[in-house]
């Protein structure tokens, strides 16, 4: 391609990415990211939902993005339901992922933004649309990003209000797809904007399995992404991560969000767990004045499932022995 | 929970059951259970434990009348492409 229409397409395509957005409410400051890597743009669209926003690429055939706005003290409201995957019709055939892509692929659909986020009905059951679902790693999606996902509800609670944008990453010369049309992203990151208090972070992951992730600033995340994710953010505040909840590793392998010590890049915590005495047994219901170790304590916790040594419900059980 | 359709397992790849903190999803090459639930000894704990032997019941039922069920599943071979946004 001839240099001056290539920089010409540039310049279109960022400015059309930079259009304001019609979805409402979902951005901060109502600002949709702006795709800074010109090779993302084509054949993006961006679709409005009930309470989020996607923009989806025709050429991935997933979101680059999904966004949402976390109100904590909307998040307590789980119910039981029944749901369905299902493609996403507003797409050209040619531009959306299929079922199909997915069947015996081996890989999860993975949402970005998740179904236990939402309060409503409708944006619960819009989010299975596969323009918000990206093949994700199955161990990765059940277990790590479980905990992050969780984690940043938690946040949400804490902080009352948080803005999120979720995403994948594709990175490298060469990519996997599957179904002969769907990529599959390398890394995934949830990029967590606090408009409290004008900071933010984002958490990022290898699409492998593992515990492993990293907690790295907006600036570091636009630039890995190729996205600036949050516009109305001051650069001298993208620079600072703001401190996210850490992710801990129990016994059954669940990851639960807590108060991480104040460097930016938290290391998952693994608690120490050794082979019990054999004179430790479940059954015996002890209290946590009865326990000699906290290796005892752990067995009964973790091995024999008894939830009241944690009274505080911090994942540590009998706080006098173990912390 | 009222499963207000019937949960065929390996029929198709769109059906998602979520109660508790499970997940049940549909797969035409598998069912995927994940999370965690308790099994509490009252009403739910009953509703949930029926629900869940209904699907595993159902799944056996369907891998029993399998003709020439595989010893295990064959993924159909990921490509590798070049990179368009590199």
């Amino acid at each position: 391609m001839n240099k001056k229409i290539l920089f010409l397409y540039v310049v279109i395509a960022i400015a059309i990415n930079a259009a304001p957005t019609s979805c409402r409410g979902i951005y901060f400051d109502n600002n949709a990211p702006d795709i800074l890597n010109p090779k993302l743009a084509p054949k993006t669209k961006e679709l409005c939902y009930d309470e989020f926003a996607v923009m989806h690429s025709g050429i991935s055939r997933t979101p680059l993005w999904s966004a949402e706005y976390l109100v904590g003290s909307k998040l307590n409201i789980k119910v039981d339901r029944t749901n369905d995957f299902r493609p996403e019709m507003r797409l050209s055939a040619s531009d959306r992922a299929e079922l199909s892509d997915y069947a015996r692929s081996g890989y999860d659909r993975g949402h970005m933004a998740p179904a236990r986020d939402f309060n409503t009905i409708q944006a619960e059951s819009e989010c299975f649309s596969l323009a918000n679902m990206i093949p994700q790693n199955s161990n990765n999606n059940r277990k790590l990003w479980a905990g992050i996902e969780e984690a940043t509800r938690a946040l949400a609670k804490q902080k009352g209000k948080l803005y999120v944008v979720t995403g994948p990453i594709f990175e490298g010369s060469n990519l996997q797809r599957i179904g002969g049309r769907v990529l599959v992203p390398t890394k995934i990151f949830k990029a967590i904007y606090d408009p409290t208090d004008n900071q933010g972070a984002a958490y990022l992951v290898n699409n492998a399995p593992g515990n492993n992730y990293q907690v790295v600033s907006i600036a570091q995340v636009e630039q890995i992404a190729g996205i600036r994710i949050f516009p109305k953010m001051s650069p001298a505040s993208k620079k600072n991560a703001m401190q996210l909840l850490a992710l801990q590793k129990n016994e059954n392998q669940h990851l639960i969000g807590e108060m991480a010590s104040s460097n930016n890049r938290v290391k998952p915590m693994v608690l120490a767990y050794n082979k019990p005495a054999s004179s430790m047994q479940c059954g015996i219901r002890k209290t946590c004045s009865k326990m000699s170790s906290c290796e005892e304590a752990m067995f009964y916790f973790h091995k024999c499932g008894d939830g009241r040594l944690d009274r505080n419900k911090d994942g540590i059980p009998c706080n006098k022995l173990c912390r | 929970m009222m499963v207000n359709k019937q949960f065929i397992p390996y029929k198709n790849e769109s059906d998602v059951l979520q109660f508790g903190d499970m997940t049940i999803e549909n797969r035409l090459d598998r069912i995927t259970i994940y999370g965690n639930i308790d099994i509490t000894k009252d009403k739910e704990g009953l509703e949930y434990a029926l629900l869940l032997k209904q699907v595993i019941d159902t799944a056996i039922k369907e891998l029993e009348n399998t003709d020439e069920l595989p010893d295990r599943i064959v993924i159909t071979e990921v490509e590798t492409v070049d990179n368009p946004f590199a």
